[in-house]
């Protein structure tokens, strides 16, 4: 009752807006400013680029199917998986093990645990703070024009985000099972492998089949680097303004992308029953 | 063997468990009971080592449980059951079993289980002895509750410790499968000469099964007797509404 008492007195002095009301107070005049940025009164539609744009949908009805360009097509797409595989490989060898360094749960004293975190999560906000991109354009300049740059650019941006996500999945899970491994008598490590990863598995996998789809879309516009992959062949569609095979092509990119969605609800509900 | 020295806990303004003093001897079979938020949980986990009392001493056979809890010596010492939550249910059952085991094994051995599980047989023991088919294989979380929980009990059976805790074990099951559970918790920690603590709701299992009653509310230690002692007017004040 006495507690009650309290509350009620402590918030009956409060002030209308208090710290969260104010963060949402700011936030929207952030999105309002932003919105006013946009030049908005120019033109937004290039008239020229109507024709085009015509030329592009039009392609919709003369789709390339002939068996010599899906020959071409289904190589690339091979292509195009293998290099989303490979990438998405590295990030996991990568990023997993960086994840659990971040998330501290191999420490038990206070100050190796707060180092541990701080020095792995800086690591992680290093590899994906920078775009798959721009790692390729290092690894070009280092490596030159070879699938091996392309891997390495996905590789360690996905292991990153993969590492950040592990390392708070992690720090999330509940208290008891983890207490209870304690009095087992567990060790840290073992804590790790007879409790928190098994825990996170099913989010983490889950996580990954998505990782996989962005993998198969970055493998795509990656294709620069010097990968005969889909993106390459719907730049070089483009180049010859061949609309028709961009959008065989389009097409094949969205059923991959559907394929791994579907394997992954497979996946889940075979973890779920 | 377990012995309370004006031992508190609070957080922050709210005291969860008022300083108290308590001895519990080896072989008792101890019920605690009250209201909601009196301050058994709290208890049992100060206990477990989970939290660290405030204020206070307690010991177990002479050593903090804070000490205890940094070596590996804390799984010969305390087992813990609590509801079915406190099993990892996406690992096998074997696995959750063997857990029990893993004071008395290294990380590599721990981890080459996981590939090939260790001790097969004397986990079947276990499983028969709480009364479950020995689905060694079968992922923990497509068990029903009182199977996991009988799991959770097979777990400690394992770990072999000399106190057994269990923080209402039972609140999740149906009346039957209660009964059944504490009985076999009971006849399990008779036979193997273990010291038996649970926080409980039900009094008549509490009447039926236990040796030592202490009824907890706001904190403090109403009553600590014998469970033969125990009558109605001590019940109707440990769960009276109004503000003592």
């Amino acid at each position: 009752m006495d507690q009650k008492l309290a509350k009620r007195e402590k918030y009956s002095g409060q002030s209308l807006i208090n710290s969260r009301k104010l963060l949402t107070l700011i936030l929207l005049g952030v999105i309002f400013f932003s919105f006013n940025q946009i030049p908005l009164h120019e033109d937004l539609l290039n008239p020229s680029g109507m024709k085009a744009l015509d030329m592009f949908f039009s392609g919709l009805f003369s789709i390339d199917v002939s068996r010599q360009f899906l020959g071409l097509v289904i190589n690339a797409t091979i292509i195009t998986i293998a290099f989303a595989v490979c990438g998405l490989s590295l990030a996991l060898i990568l990023g997993v093990p960086l994840g659990i360094l971040a998330s501290g749960s191999l420490n038990s004293r206070s100050y190796a645990r707060y180092l541990s975190i701080v020095v792995f999560r800086a690591a992680l906000a290093v590899f994906r703070s920078i775009h798959e991109l721009v790692w390729a354009w290092f690894f070009v300049a280092a490596f030159g024009l070879s699938p091996l740059s392309g891997i390495l650019a996905l590789g360690i941006n996905y292991a990153g985000i993969l590492g950040r996500i592990t390392s708070e999945l992690l720090q999330d899970l509940p208290d008891a099972p983890i207490n209870n491994l304690y009095s087992n008598g567990a060790s840290n490590g073992q804590i790790l492998i007879y409790g928190r990863l098994p825990l996170i598995f099913p989010d983490l996998l889950s996580y990954i089949f998505y990782r996989l789809e962005c993998a198969i879309r970055s493998a795509a516009i990656l294709s620069f680097v010097g990968i005969a992959g889909i993106g390459m062949q719907i730049e070089l569609a483009l180049d010859d303004l061949l609309f028709g095979r961009v959008w065989t092509l389009l097409a094949v990119l969205a059923l991959l992308i559907l394929a791994v969605d579907l394997w992954s609800s497979m996946v889940r509900r075979h973890l779920a029953s | 063997m377990i012995d309370f020295y004006q031992v508190s806990k609070d957080y922050g303004s709210l005291a969860a468990l008022k300083p108290i003093d308590l001895h519990i001897d080896s072989g008792e079979r101890v019920a605690l009971i009250g209201p909601s938020g009196s301050g058994k949980t709290t208890l049992i986990n100060l206990l477990s080592g989970f939290i660290e009392p405030s204020f206070g001493n307690l010991l177990i056979d002479g050593n903090s449980v804070a000490n205890l809890k940094k070596t590996k010596q804390i799984s010969r010492v305390l087992g813990i059951i609590q509801q079915q939550f406190d099993l990892v249910s996406h690992l096998s059952v074997i696995h959750n079993v063997n857990a029990g085991r893993l004071g008395e094994w290294g990380f590599f051995k721990s981890l080459l289980s996981l590939i090939n599980p260790i001790g097969k047989s004397e986990v079947v023991d276990a499983l028969e002895s709480v009364g479950i088919e020995p689905k060694l294989y079968q992922r923990t979380s497509t068990l029903s509750g009182g199977e996991q929980q009988r799991v959770a009990v097979a777990r400690v059976l394992i770990q072999d410790p000399q106190i057994v805790l269990a923080d209402e074990p039972v609140a999740s099951l149906d009346p039957y499968r209660s009964e059944e559970l504490i009985k076999l918790l009971v006849d399990l920690t008779i036979k193997r000469d273990k010291t038996f603590i649970a926080s409980l709701h039900k009094l008549e299992l509490v009447r039926e099964y236990f040796t030592r009653v202490i009824g907890l509310r706001e904190g403090h230690v109403t009553f600590d007797v014998p469970v033969s002692k125990l009558n109605e007017k001590m019940i109707a004040q440990l769960y009276s509404l109004d503000a003592s």
